[in-house]
């Protein structure tokens, strides 16, 4: 009976050689360690065996068992990884994308500069784009016969309708509605009679008011800075410098530095190195008094940018044009 | 404005470089948008004396002059008419290379060598003067470079005023500005001339019918004049400030508005009719022709300059050509005057015409200075035209000027800047621009703005000049506390954004297009409706406001299309205008528009090709109203509106309002278009939306409970819509019925050919406890029995 387990053990490692994938390892598993398997029959056998040789026997099974046991179960974790390691996939082939579409980018920098407008306390509100004289001009300080009113080329539906020039009105509009604090910011399309290279006839504007007791000129500064700091970057040096807006007073329109050539001088910025981005100023006691409120108790200050200009900055477009094509190839860039 | 650096230096002393000057203006408030060098690039070019002047041999028109180069004597052939024996001209020798890059060559021209060019301003890149070569000053000795011989090395300024300030119009104004930056005294020109003894105010007399609008009228009477030509010195100025030399005395009457900022007018004094002046207003109809001979119907807000018996000049505009300057003008009546700004303006605009005398006019000339101005124009005339002037002038101020003070508080100056100036510099700031200040007490003080600025009134006006002068940058930083509002944010921008968002995550595109349209595109498309019209369009291509955001989005297809972009799922959200009262504001609406073309999926290693159709449209619909609400809507046959194909239309409604269409847009639209493929529309009112659609969603507890499902395959005929089974099987399933999905649309094959077979899968599921199968057959039974029995269906053999 011993020389058999011997004869077994050896036989089997000579086979457990020869195996060389899952499915002859489960033949091999079944000849040696399944229920009927030939070790199963030596154990089957040993009742028939003299009583003093069966505990000596059955061990000698049992360690064969085991030892045949450890060596299948390396051989199948081997086996499995091998197996695993043969299923091939093309991780190369393209995957089922679902088509994305795109903003169009003037949606986009609209949002992240009301966003940011937002996240000071500044609330959004809209006006109407077909607007009446009185709020885009006659009230923002820009009586009819003023030379002011040739800085914007308006188109007009009727002598006393046209189409907003800015989003200034929005302002008059809220102010007349509410009394301060006023914190604003109204996104919006306007509209002037100009088109060449550089203008389209509709355009963007973003337009900010805030309007409470003892806002300063300072305050102008700082938020306007933030907000700078925040679309372009913490480092961009910015400058403030006088200029003219019926509606403001001082004014000030808001350089900076060039984003494209760091404040060398290039092309985008006329080789000056600052770039316009804002005009804005402290509300004209005028204003006030076509809205109803007293100058001496409150102050504030109105600003206004074109999304245009900041978009191409942000992308590097030089084209104004290509906003208006709806071209997918210009599109789908974004 | 073009302001010339060398006579910005006659008013004021500068020790800094023109480009340095240019930032520090821009940092004060005049923007200085150009700044560049003039008159380079003549050092090569020498001075030159005409020895001999002889005809050439072979030619009419050209002279052989000998000139006298400083070296030696050179043959130049020569064709200017002002040649003249002992003219000090410029001379290029060969291998000099002009300003305007053309080199100089020793050439042979008809046999006779030239062994040089006589050249003219234009040439020289001065002026646009070609009448003949240029002749300079008669103690330059030959040889002496031009650009020491002429001094033209200059800078050009070129400056971009706001229209507040009028006051800067002038190099005397720009002046006025450097002046109160860097504190160096102002310095006037000289004034000199010698007057007859015949007075002015005997000869001639000015009557002002409209004083309101004409608060100041001077003239000053200069005899017998000789009218040539200007000196180089002052073309070229005129030249570089972009104005046309034409004589002498227009000449001096243009370099004195661009010197002192007021506008004068000199007319042909023997061509005036009688010995007055009158200004009044056109009347309705009246003729004009201007010096430009132009000849305009006036309206009675125009202003007029009159002799005795009709109109000589548009007031502030332009002279007539009735009076104007000619050849043989002997004496000269000059005026210098002040018109009401909002006159000037509105008579501009009126006929169309802007100079720079109007430019000035309706920005507000200084009414204190306007006989400066006539009294330096005088002398200059004086002097470069031998006029003899009269003595004295006349002046009529029917309205003199009167100062004003504005009481300012440096308090309240420091609070609104956010500064903390001390009263001695904010007086000095003041007292730089030319206002007298005075103390009222300890806070306040009292302003009286000079004459000049206009643009000064009231307390905040006083405040920009002092963070002016200050300067912006030397303004803190400070950050407000902005308070926290009750008021409402504007919802519809949000609405718009989440509509957007799921529009992009769906796999369309945005674009936006412009909001007017053309009318024949309207027509083509067939949208009706009453349109905002604007009257002054750029192009009749964009003069109605769109009522529809169809054509726009139809439009970008066919752009696309025509790059070769077959494949398209795009999409606007914008407003509408649709017309209410005449002088009303229309109503604005929100709207979304899609369109979709070409195939919606590509052929691909995983899957065939799908033209988009009906049901692409119908699917985006259902994802994005479902992604805004949880309220019911549907989809109805109705008359569609005239772009869509009637058979493949169904409107969107929600309760009773149609919010919204889908469908085919029509054949004869797309032929229309040059369309070549078909296209499918989704619109949606968003504000419809908004109002009836959009609720609080609420959550609704759910069955813990296993569910079960039971799948149904009918026939019917193929006018049955699957929403009746669908409704039927909804209404049998009662509350255990937790959801219907069909999952398959059958024809043909053993099916009649008007027969078709639904298959639903049905899912049962209750909130009391698990179902048996018993009572699930049950329902599902009757739900087969009702569907045969309503839609004469039959089920279908397995």
């Amino acid at each position: 009976m011993k020389e058999r387990l011997k004869e077994l053990e050896k036989a089997a490692f000579e086979d457990l050689k020869k195996v060389k994938d899952a499915s002859s390892l489960e033949e091999f598993r079944i000849r040696y360690l399944g229920k009927k398997g030939l070790i199963s029959s030596v154990m089957k056998g040993i009742g028939k065996l003299p009583a003093e040789q069966r505990p000596e026997i059955g061990r000698l099974a049992n360690e064969l068992r085991e030892k045949i046991t450890k060596e299948y179960e390396g051989l199948k974790k081997r086996i499995q990884k091998q197996e695993k390691e043969k299923v091939f996939i093309d991780i190369t082939l393209p995957g089922r994308s679902i088509p994305r579409g795109h903003f169009h980018p003037i949606s986009t920098v609209i949002n992240e500069v009301c966003d940011i407008f937002v996240k000071m306390g500044f609330r959004i509100v809209t006006g109407p784009e077909v607007e009446l004289d009185y709020y885009n001009f006659e009230a923002l300080n820009i009586p009819k016969d003023h030379p002011a009113r040739d800085m914007q080329d308006t188109f007009y539906i009727t002598d006393n309708l046209l189409l907003r020039t800015h989003t200034s009105p929005i302002q008059v509009r809220v102010m007349e509605a509410q009394k301060p604090p006023v914190a604003i910011i109204c996104p919006g399309k306007v509209y002037r009679r100009d088109s060449d290279v550089s203008h389209t006839p509709m355009f963007h504007q973003v337009e900010g008011l805030l309007v409470d007791k003892g806002v300063s000129f300072g305050d102008l500064k700082g938020v306007l800075t933030l907000f700078v700091h925040k679309m372009f970057g913490a480092d961009t040096k910015l400058r403030f410098r006088p200029s003219f807006f019926p509606f403001t007073e001082p004014s000030a329109e808001v350089d900076i530095q060039c984003v494209i050539c760091k404040g060398k001088g290039c092309r985008t910025c006329s080789f000056t190195g600052w770039l316009e981005i804002l005009g804005s100023g402290m509300v004209d006691p005028a204003v006030y008094k076509f809205v109803g409120y007293d100058e001496d108790e409150y102050s504030g200050f109105a600003f206004g940018m074109g999304i245009e200009r900041i978009a191409m900055l942000k992308y590097g477009i030089e084209d104004i044009q290509l906003f208006y094509k709806n071209e997918i190839r210009f599109l789908r860039q974004f | 404005m073009k302001l010339v650096f060398s006579w910005l230096k006659e008013f004021v002393d500068i020790d800094i470089e023109p480009e340095r000057l240019a930032e520090l203006l821009t940092l004060k408030g005049l923007e200085v948008s150009d700044c560049y060098p003039v008159g380079k690039g003549l050092d090569k070019i020498i001075a030159g004396r005409i020895v001999d002047i002889k005809r050439h041999p072979k030619s009419d028109r050209l002279y052989v002059c000998d000139v006298d180069t400083g070296a030696s004597l050179i043959p130049v052939v020569c064709s200017a008419p002002n040649l003249k024996k002992d003219m000090i001209t410029a001379l290029a020798l060969p291998g000099t290379r002009l300003p305007n890059g053309m080199e100089i060559k020793e050439v042979e021209i008809r046999g006779v060598k030239s062994k040089g060019v006589l050249l003219a301003e234009d040439e020289l890149g001065l002026t646009d003067d070609h009448s003949g070569i240029i002749e300079l000053s008669s103690n330059i000795a030959p040889g002496t470079s031009l650009t020491e011989a002429l001094s033209v090395e200059d800078w050009v300024l070129d400056i971009e005023l706001t229209p507040n300030r009028g006051d800067c119009a002038s190099v005397l104004g720009i002046a006025r500005e450097v002046s109160a930056i860097t504190g160096t005294p102002l310095k006037m020109p000289s004034i000199e001339y010698k007057e007859l003894d015949e007075e002015a105010d005997q000869v001639s007399s000015v009557i002002i019918n409209e004083p309101e609008k004409c608060r100041r009228y001077s003239a000053g009477i200069i005899k017998d004049v000789n009218i040539r030509s200007s000196p180089f010195w002052m073309r070229y100025r005129l030249y570089l400030a972009d104005i046309r030399a034409i004589n002498n005395i227009v000449d001096i009457t243009n370099y004195v508005m661009l010197e002192l900022g007021q506008p004068l007018h000199a007319f042909d004094m023997d061509r005036l009719k009688g010995p007055k002046i009158i200004v009044r207003c056109a009347k309705e109809g009246e003729e004009f022709t201007t010096l430009d001979g132009v000849t305009h119907k006036l309206f009675p807000e125009v202003l007029l300059i009159c002799d005795a018996e009709r109109a000589v000049a548009l007031a502030g505009i332009m002279g007539g050509l009735n009076s104007e300057i000619e050849e043989d003008t002997k004496n000269v009546f000059l005026e210098a005057a002040f018109f009401d700004p909002v006159t000037i303006r509105r008579g501009a605009k009126l006929l169309g015409i802007s100079t720079e005398a109007s430019y000035r006019f309706e920005r507000g000339v200084d009414i204190e200075a306007v006989t400066v101005a006539l009294r330096r124009a005088i002398s200059l005339m004086y002097k470069l035209a031998d006029g003899k002037p009269l003595k004295g002038i006349i002046d009529n101020y029917p309205i003199p000027y009167r100062p004003f003070s504005i009481t300012m508080s440096v308090k309240k100056a420091n609070r609104f800047l956010g500064t903390s100036l001390s009263k001695e510099k904010i007086k000095g700031y003041l007292s730089a621009l030319k206002m007298e200040v005075k103390d009222i007490d300890e806070d306040k003080i009292g302003v009286i703005p000079p004459s000049f600025r206009m643009d000064i009134s009231r307390e905040a006006d006083l405040f920009e000049e002092i963070a002016r002068l200050d300067g912006y940058e030397n303004i803190p930083v400070t950050l407000p506390y902005i308070r926290p509002s009750e008021q409402e944010e504007a919802q519809e921008l949000r609405f718009e954004q989440d509509i957007r968002n799921i529009m992009v995550g769906m796999g369309f595109t945005e674009i936006i297009t412009y909001s007017f349209i053309s009318p024949e595109f309207r027509n083509s498309i067939g949208i009706p409706g009453n349109f905002v019209t604007i009257i002054n369009p750029l192009t009749k291509d964009q003069s109605v406001m769109r009522t529809s955001l169809v054509p726009g989005v139809l439009e970008a297809i066919k752009t696309n299309i025509s790059y070769n972009e077959y494949n398209l799922r795009l999409f606007e959200i914008g407003k509408v205008f649709i017309k209410r009262g005449e002088e009303e504001l229309p109503e604005e609406r929100s709207f979304l528009c899609a369109g979709v073309t070409g195939l919606w999926d590509i052929k691909s290693w995983y899957g065939r090709e799908r033209k988009a159709d009906f049901y692409d449209v119908k699917g985006a619909v259902e994802t994005l109203l479902r992604s805004i609400s949880s309220k019911p809507f549907s989809f109805e046959k109705k008359d569609a509106p005239s772009w869509y194909e009637q058979g493949e239309y169904a409107s969107v409604c929600v309760d009773s309002y149609v919010l919204g269409h889908i469908g085919k847009v029509s054949s004869d639209v797309l032929k229309r278009l040059d369309i070549e493929q078909d296209v499918y529309l989704l619109e949606l009112d968003l504000v419809g939306l908004s109002r009836y659609f959009v609720e609080p969603r609420r959550f609704k507890a759910y069955s813990r409970f296993p569910a079960v499902y039971r799948d149904i395959s009918i026939i019917v005929k193929k006018e049955v819509e699957s929403r009746r089974i669908e409704q039927i099987i909804k209404r049998i399933g009662g509350d255990i019925l937790e959801a219907v999905h069909l999952f398959d649309l059958y024809e043909g094959g053993k099916l009649a050919s008007d027969e078709k077979a639904f298959g639903f899968r049905i899912w049962f599921r209750s909130m009391k406890g698990t179902l048996e199968k018993k009572e699930v057959d049950k329902i599902y039974d009757e739900i087969i029995k009702t569907i045969i029995d309503e839609t004469g269906g039959r089920l279908r053999e397995a």
